[in-house]
């Protein structure tokens, strides 16, 4: 086998020549040792460094004979199999493996590496020393993530404001939607249409305006006319000024005393004098009197409770006659029943939404005892209550078909009305008739006027004869039902409280005209206002409303 | 007295930074909104107002670095300025938020502040410890200095080696194409150097040698070729060559203590720039949700 070893000289200026050899045997030994066939003078090789066997077809095997290992096209290896154009470099000479021509088996080209080529493949080769030289760098990440963040986090869920259905498509996606901009879940009444930014956000750039709330909440109550009270806060309050959604579970509703004290603690001269509303800013400190609704009424008789400002001397009148005292007696009442004690619960019954306490009824409270019979020799027999034209019917009725019948064992009576009619007999004459229905009149004439003056209605009502075309007249009876006419008062959240904690003296009222309601003061017992350290935090709302308008609702300011 | 970042201007924006977290703090105990403190009230927007400021201009630091011809005030200055009124933003931000947190926008905007901010720390840190260890660790030299002087080393000791055996030239050999200083991120975090680790282990082999004559071989592991061939090597010498194989040890572990010494410089430089490549991206990347959660606020006002 024939190698063909070419040697490339440079003669400076850039001009080569060329020096052929000619080597025999398969392998071809590179290395320091002056046997070797490609004979380098370079203490970077070693004795015998490598070897190069030609396997024909251009085929070659570079080995290397130490453990330094030899460079191949650039790496560092220990054998390889290699073609034609391969280059080894060792030290400063570098090794072409070339396609064999003519006479040759196998052919390699010789040639030196310059000093700056050996410079510059050694900085080639040297790993990077600083950070700047690695992979990793400031300036692309830096604006890949700017323009990512602002693209994903800006400009489609913005997208999705002016493209309809788009914010569907994306919530469905993993790409982030306009939820990506919510700042907190919305209140649970308003999480059916959350996904639905538009619902409310109507416009881009402008905060809520007022219709997107009052197209659902219609209806609701304004609380003062601003044309009529000039108070900025009020004519430029917003829905969203008190109500934020996105807090989540708590909710919308602002419960800060300051939301009402800011402007009712000085609300006379804040209006010029437009509002003569007490000065109130804490219900502990400053709050009035309570103004509570009497029984009253109207000219034609309407019920018109009146507003009274509450003291310990006010009298109710309800028309009604009753004795707490007697009812309440520790060691009971004797009843149709059996001996019995009564409570207050007896008669007063919370309504179903516990707040108020359902009207006394007669029927149920007070008929067990007060019954309405009006015949001892018919002990069954009551008039209805509180209807007076029927009680004067039933009693006519009743007495009429007594005299007719006959058989009334009264000795006052006419011998035909105490003559009892037997089957058979002959009917009552003309004159008979006449005498019993007469009878008949006079003895439920009697019966009602023992009723309404005597034994049973005047216990409890006041009553007028009947006078000229009038009948019984049974005054008006009528407690005012809701008794702080302003405010909220629920007997079920006060529950564990006992009556008489609140209703003191009840037990020993002797008029039904004591007002057994009470004032402030009893309520500051354990209430207070917002800054409350020992007692129970009360802000306004705990009582008031602030959507109360009787006129004004918010869809149509100013309309009824 | 040297003062440091820390204690620039005596300290003069440690105490503006401190001002101002009182300050907030102190509005943010007073203010009483209406509902839940958030970034929507007046003190949110306030507080908003300032972070998103004082972001921007930080921010500017990276700009103000690279103008060498300026009168804007020193860079250590702005640097001192940079690392407080930074810190300061965390509170300011949380301030602003009401401590309100969620997976949207807004959150992801804090979260890349606040690892723009913790990353700015181990930058103060760095910048605060490693300076000196450098100093310490180059003795004076310069890295290219200590970079030639192993290049010379490789030359001698190929010489001396070659005067020894040719078995031990190649050992030389692999141990210069071994020998790499630098590398990927890691291997610079970690200075790794790559030089040959057998060269100690030849040293302490030889070493034990003379010892314990005539002890049984150490068990051997890594470079086993190589500690036998020493091993051989050191038992047939004569005086002159294991002498030169001293010298060529000794010269060899000289060009290790260099390299570790480069690979240390290399970690320590590394080290003090690795957390900008954390803190410039995110920052820009913050700007963009900064841009993002300013304006998709007021989008759905």
């Amino acid at each position: 086998m024939r190698w063909l070893i070419r040697r490339v000289l440079k003669k400076g200026k850039g001009s080569i020549s060329y020096e052929d050899d000619i080597h025999f045997g398969e392998i071809l030994t590179i290395g320091r040792a002056a046997d070797q066939a490609i004979f380098l003078p370079d203490l970077r090789a070693a004795l015998n460094h490598a070897s190069v066997t030609a396997l024909g077809n251009g085929q070659y095997r570079v080995e290397s004979l130490i453990v330094a290992g030899i460079r191949v096209n650039g790496e560092l290896t220990y054998t390889k199999a290699v073609g034609t154009g391969a280059v080894i470099e060792l030290g400063s000479t570098r090794l072409t493996l070339l396609d064999a021509r003519g006479e040759f088996d196998a052919a390699v080209e010789v040639s030196t590496i310059d000093k700056s080529e050996q410079a510059a493949i050694r900085s080639s080769r040297s790993k990077p020393t600083s950070l700047d030289q690695t992979w990793i760098a400031k300036r692309w990440p830096s604006w890949t993530g700017f323009i990512l963040v602002l693209a994903l986090g800006l400009i489609l869920p913005a997208s999705t404001h002016v493209i309809p259905g788009f914010n569907t498509v994306l919530r469905y996606s993993p790409l982030p939607s306009t939820s990506f901009w919510n700042p907190g879940e919305v209140d649970a009444a308003h999480r059916f249409f959350a996904t639905d930014c538009k619902r409310c956000h109507q416009h881009a750039f402008l905060m809520v305006r007022d219709n997107a709330c009052t197209s659902c909440h219609v209806k609701t109550k304004a609380h003062a006319d601003p044309a009529r009270f000039n108070i900025p806060e009020l004519g430029d309050a917003r829905c969203g000024t008190c109500h934020q959604d996105h807090n989540g579970e708590r909710g919308m509703v602002s419960r800060k005393q300051s939301l009402c004290s800011d402007c009712h603690s000085d609300l006379k001269s804040r209006t010029a004098g437009a509002s003569q509303i007490a000065d109130i800013s804490d219900f502990g400190k400053a709050h009035p009197e309570f103004h509570i609704n009497l029984p009253g009424w109207a000219a034609n008789g309407e019920f018109m409770p009146k507003s009274m400002t509450w003291t310990a001397s006010l009298k109710e009148n309800s028309g009604l006659k009753f004795n707490h005292e007697k009812h309440l007696k520790a060691d009971g009442l004797n009843t149709p029943n059996g001996r019995k004690t009564l409570t207050c619960a007896n008669c007063h019954l919370p309504d179903a939404a516990g707040a108020a306490m359902q009207p006394i009824a007669f029927e149920s409270m007070c008929h067990e005892c007060h019954q309405l019979g009006f015949d001892t020799l018919a002990p069954g027999r009551e008039v209805p209550h509180a209807d007076v034209a029927a009680v004067t019917y039933t009693l006519d009725e009743f007495y009429a078909r007594r005299g007719l019948e006959g058989g009334y064992a009264d000795a006052r009576a006419p011998t035909i009305v105490q003559e009892r009619r037997r089957p058979g007999s002959p009917p009552m004459s003309r004159q008979e008739q006449v005498e019993a229905l007469s009878w008949a009149r006079d003895r439920a004439r009697e019966a009602a006027r023992t009723l309404f003056t005597g034994k049973a209605c005047v216990t409890c009502h006041s009553i007028s004869p009947p006078s000229g075309e009038s009948d019984w007249n049974v005054a008006p009876v009528r407690v005012s039902g809701i008794w702080y006419a302003d405010a909220r008062f629920s007997h079920a959240r006060h529950e564990t409280m006992k009556c008489a904690d609140c209703h003191a003296g009840a037990e020993r009222s002797q008029a039904s005209n004591d007002l057994l309601i009470p004032g402030i003061d009893n309520c500051r017992q354990c209430h207070a206002g917002a800054h409350a350290s020992d007692k129970v935090a009360s802000t306004c709302i705990a009582c008031h409303a602030y959507h109360q308008s009787k006129t004004l609702t918010l869809d149509k300011p100013g309309a009824n | 007295m040297h003062d440091s970042i820390l204690t620039y201007a005596k300290s003069r924006y440690l105490w503006i930074s401190i001002v101002l977290c009182v300050v907030s703090i102190a509005l943010y105990v007073w203010h009483d909104p209406a509902v839940a403190p958030n970034g929507g009230t007046w003190l949110g927007y306030t507080l908003g107002t300032i972070a998103a400021l004082l972001i921007v201009w930080l921010m500017l630091f990276g700009i103000r670095k690279r103008s060498y011809a300026t009168n804007m005030g020193t860079t250590r200055g702005w640097l001192s300025a940079h690392i407080y009124l930074g810190t300061s933003l965390i509170l300011i931000t949380l301030l602003h938020c009401g401590f309100q947190f969620g997976w949207n926008l807004h959150t992801f905007a804090l979260v890349l502040m606040l690892i723009v901010i913790f990353s700015g720390f181990f930058g103060v840190y760095a910048y605060l410890r490693y300076p000196t260890l450098m100093t310490r660790n180059r003795e004076s030299a310069t890295r290219d200095a200590m970079l030639e002087e192993i290049g010379e080393i490789d030359q001698n000791a190929l010489n001396l080696a070659d005067g020894i055996a040719p078995e031990i030239h190649a050992v030389v050999l692999r141990s210069i194409e071994n020998t790499k200083l630098g590398g990927g991120v890691m291997t610079q975090l970690r200075a790794r150097d790559g030089s040959d680790i057998a060269i100690a282990k030849i040293r302490s082999a030889m070493e034990q040698r003379e010892t314990q004559l005539g002890a049984a071989p150490a068990p051997m592991q890594a470079g086993q070729t190589m500690l036998l061939m020493v091993d051989f090597l050191a038992g047939r010498a004569d005086d002159k060559q294991a002498e030169a194989l001293r010298k060529l040890i000794d010269m060899l572990s000289r060009k290790r203590s260099l390299a570790t010494r480069v690979a240390r410089d290399i970690q320590y430089q590394a080290i003090m720039e690795i957390w900008l490549y954390i803190h410039v991206p995110l920052s820009v990347t913050l700007l963009a949700a900064l841009i993002g959660h300013i304006v998709s606020v007021f989008f759905y006002w």
